[in-house]
């Protein structure tokens, strides 16, 4: 027999007003609520500020192109245009002779012997290359006289935008203190026009200089040179064809035409020049950049994918529940590697090695090897790789996991062997599932910044392709390099700080982009098997 | 039947071959990173470790880094740190040396090791307490309706966006705009955000991972909300809340590109707790070790000199970060199986 309770156990005294403590279990709400919008709010202000800070760009860049028109560099460019790609052919001579000179030593030829057969080539050559003299003069005084110019009207818009923001702050009597100076620009470019109006007779003199040239080319002992030196005859002779479209250009060029506003944007999302802090013309075309991180991840996922599916398969499916213990944290343990360290043990070790095979005598037959550098998008690749296989392991083995008991039962009750099970009713049951796992590595890869900061060579141009796969071993910039390497030096809300901010946001894009193609795979995945 | 026996032997053959491929894909990834770990910690523990009592370079550990001088005297090669140097030189009075000097290359680590600590630290507790309780909400107080939703997408998007964006974000907000500078309090929002996401879905999972048994039990006894949270929920979730947020310590401190612009500085003499006025705490740069890596690796050349640095540095970041991630896979697999409901 039970006595009766203490009233205490069941009522407990009440210290509070029902009231009071409803209004404390509503504060306690609107505390966990706000917390959870201080994070939404911050997270959305990343997007706009990346926003803010990126669109400034076009504007800059817009006026930044203009003020290339208007200055007449863009005059120049004409005219340099011409002499570099004179400059081009004048490489390719030198390319072509020293695939003659390792054709002969191949055969065992003395050195005299190869520069007496070679002489009256030699003399071809510079020949070639001192036609172009004259044009080099006509480059180098205008590139004076534009940059001249340019430098005067920046300066110019430099005070009118101080002066139109002190009239706008109402400090009118200092705003008519800052004196603007007058340009004459249509002087500027009268003088940049007389300058090159021997361009014409220059050009002229040059064409039929090659001509004559061409005509007296002394043949090559080697076939394969002369081949080569033929097909650089039929370019010359283009060349010297599209003269008289160059002086077209330069006729017609006027500096007040006037550039659409959609030039900025797609001089950026097109153009195939980064270049900055240069004295002449800076270029903010992301094409370098992107390229660059594209390659550097097709190599990591070549390397990733295969390795992160084929553990994913072993752990889930042929593993013995004691070697799964060990790998699958092991290889979990493998994402916790900092990528910093990755990048250094890429720069003391990886780049190192590679350059090394490139150079041993049992991978002679591949044509772009030996290679000259060691930090390449190779190097930046495999270590990439290495890093995006633990991302693509966990989620490739959670999907094979988790495909129902019956799928594999079924197909083994139908007299299929394992090797089968796994290939025509595991992977494809949970393709997408594995599909995803591989583009969340894509995204992983793409936007991780030390591995390619420190491995990937950090040089901003758009690889040879001519080479074949050779171009993997060339070194690139990518986005994720750019952003870490130039941030810390560019002047606030000057064109090149909005250019990373563009090109961070571009990045974001792509990693959204990605993230959401993932989700969507693998939320159709869970209703087709679920 | 032959046909059949012998087809059936070709395809054990293949099964077997196929099964021996995909082991030896596995091997070889478990082999790459034995590789890395082994050289890192063979040549990092010659700078790290001695082969005299203490047994563990202490000068390693607790100097500042300074720069190393090398030259030749009285047909001895001298290797001697910028402070040694400068006793050297005052002792050699007159004697003229060419000594040629490599950054970073003598000394030892430990402002990068206080400096990672203290950024671990503040962006820690700043996610934490933002992350859970946003978890807290986002799983006990909030009906799912449309707004939840996007709240949830724009989460877990963001725990794919590269963190060198959240460096770019940073230093636009809190360096320059706000005018905080390179700075502890920059790098603390910076890293703090960057983690953010993934901690508020780890905690939401391990908070819905709690039977609702437990809450409608509690509730129906007369406890309120919160009364049911902070005595039926929480207790239950902590392990695993706990758990995932040491692998976001593992990640902040293995960052680099977020702090590169927004906390990091490649040398400081003072450290960070010599400042003249206590907000000026909040308001200087650090020096860190991943970012110290990254200069020393990128910065200075490799030979014989640099490398008792780099290995070392590297060394003992990777060993901190290894343990932190191993703490934090130890403890999950042992609350996987002690929790089950």
């Amino acid at each position: 027999m039970e006595g009766i309770a203490d009233s205490r156990i069941l009522i407990p005294p009440r210290t509070k007003s029902r009231r009071a403590q409803a209004v404390v279990e509503q504060g306690i709400k609107a505390f966990f609520g706000g917390n959870a919008l201080v994070a939404v709010i911050v997270l959305a202000l990343i997007t706009i500020f990346l926003f803010r800070e990126g669109f400034g760009f076009f504007g800059q860049n817009l006026s930044n192109l203009r003020l290339y028109r208007q200055a007449g560099l863009e005059y120049v460019d004409i005219i340099r245009g011409v002499a570099s790609r004179h400059e081009a052919l004048s490489r390719n001579l030198s390319e072509i002779r020293l695939s003659e000179v390792r054709a002969a030593q191949k055969r065992n030829a003395p050195l005299e012997e190869i520069n007496a057969a070679l002489a009256p080539f030699d003399r071809f050559a510079s020949a070639f290359s001192d036609t172009a003299d004259n044009l080099h003069g006509i480059v180098s005084d205008l590139t004076e006289q534009a940059s001249e110019l340019k430098e005067q009207l920046f300066a110019r818009a430099e005070l009118l935008a101080q002066r139109s923001q002190l009239e706008r702050s109402g400090a009118a009597t200092a705003a008519e203190k800052i004196v603007v100076p007058e340009i004459d620009r249509a002087a500027a470019l009268t003088r940049l026009r007389e300058g090159s109006a021997n361009f014409e007779s220059v050009s002229a003199e040059m064409t039929a200089k090659l001509y004559n040239l061409l005509a007296e080319a002394p043949p090559l002992p080697d076939p394969a040179g002369q081949k080569a030196f033929e097909q650089w005859k039929t370019r010359t002779r283009e060349y010297l064809a599209g003269l008289p479209a160059a002086s077209e250009k330069l006729r017609t060029w006027s500096p007040d035409a006037p550039i659409p506003w959609y030039r900025s944007i797609s001089s950026f999302l097109f153009g195939r020049e980064w270049v900055t802090a240069s004295f002449w013309q800076d270029w903010y075309g992301i094409i370098p950049l992107l390229v660059g991180s594209i390659l550097v991840s097709i190599v990591a996922l070549f390397f990733a994918v295969p390795l992160g599916i084929a553990s994913a398969i072993y752990v889930s499916e042929i593993a013995s529940a004691h070697e799964k213990r060990l790998i699958k944290p092991y290889i979990e343990f493998i994402s916790a590697i900092p990528s910093v360290v990755l990048g250094f043990f890429g720069i003391a070790v990886v780049g190192q090695a590679v350059r090394a095979a490139s150079q041993s005598s049992l991978l002679k037959w591949i044509s772009f090897f030996p290679i000259s550098e060691r930090l390449n998008i190779f190097t930046a690749g495999c270590l990439l790789g290495f890093m995006a296989v633990p991302t693509i392991f966990t989620l490739a083995e959670d999907a094979l996991r988790n495909v129902p008991r019956g799928f594999k039962e079924a197909s083994y009750a139908l007299g299929a062997n394992r090797l089968q099970t796994i290939g025509r009713v595991l992977v494809p049951a949970s393709l997408s599932g594995i599909v995803s796992a591989v583009l969340l590595g894509l995204g992983r890869v793409i936007g991780e910044t030390m591995v390619v900061l420190l491995c990937a060579g950090n040089r901003i141009a758009i690889p040879d392709f001519t080479q074949g796969l050779g171009a993997v071993f060339q070194p690139v910039h990518t986005m994720t390099g750019i952003i870490a390497q130039e941030m810390g030096e560019v002047v606030r809300g000057s064109t090149h700080y909005r250019a990373l901010f563009m090109v961070g946001l571009v990045l974001f894009t792509i990693t959204l982009a990605i993230n959401y193609l993932a989700q969507k795979l693998v939320a159709r995945y869970r209703m087709s098997i679920g | 039947m032959i046909a059949i026996a012998f087809k059936s032997r070709r395809t054990r053959r293949t099964e077997r071959v196929i099964f021996w491929l995909l082991r030896l894909a596995t091997y070889f990834i478990l082999a790459c990173a034995t590789y890395i770990f082994l050289d890192i910690g063979i040549k990092g523990s010659r700078t790290v470790f001695t082969s005299t009592p203490p047994f563990i370079n202490l000068p390693f550990l607790t100097e500042p880094p300074q720069t190393l001088y090398v030259f030749d005297y009285d047909g001895k090669k001298m290797t001697l740190s910028d402070r040694q140097f400068r006793e050297w030189k005052s002792a050699h009075a007159g004697v003229d040396v060419e000594a040629t000097s490599v950054a970073y290359s003598a000394g030892g680590i430990w402002p990068c090791i206080v400096g990672t600590a203290l950024l671990v630290i503040g962006s820690m507790a700043l996610a934490l307490g933002i992350g859970i309780s946003s978890a807290i909400y986002l799983s006990e107080y909030s009906r799912n309706g449309r707004w939840i939703r996007l709240v949830r997408i724009a989460i877990l998007n963001l725990a794919g966006v590269p963190s060198i964006v959240f460096g770019l974000f940073g230093f636009g907000l809190f360096v320059i705009f706000f005018g905080w500078n390179v700075s502890l309090i920059a790098g603390w929002f910076t890293l703090g955000l960057m983690v953010l996401p993934a901690i508020i879905t780890a905690s939401e999972e391990s908070l819905r991972a709690v039977p609702q048994g437990l809450r409608e039990g509690s509730l129906a006894l007369g406890a309120s909300k919160w009364q049911t949270i902070r005595k039926n929920v929480l207790p239950y979730a902590l392990p695993g809340i706990l758990t995932s947020s040491i692998l976001g310590i593992a990640r902040v401190a293995g960052e680099t590109a977020p702090i590169m612009f927004t906390a990091a500085y490649a040398m400081k003499d003072e450290m960070p707790w010599q400042v003249a006025k206590f907000t000026d705490f909040f308001f200087q740069g650090v020096m860190a070790l991943p970012y110290h890596i990254y200069v020393v690796s990128s910065k200075i050349p490799q030979n014989e000199y640099t490398e008792r640095v780099q290995y070392g540095s590297a060394f003992v970041f990777l060993f901190l970060v290894m343990l932190i991630a191993l703490t934090s896979i130890v403890l999950r697999e042992r609350s996987r199986s002690r929790l089950s409901w």
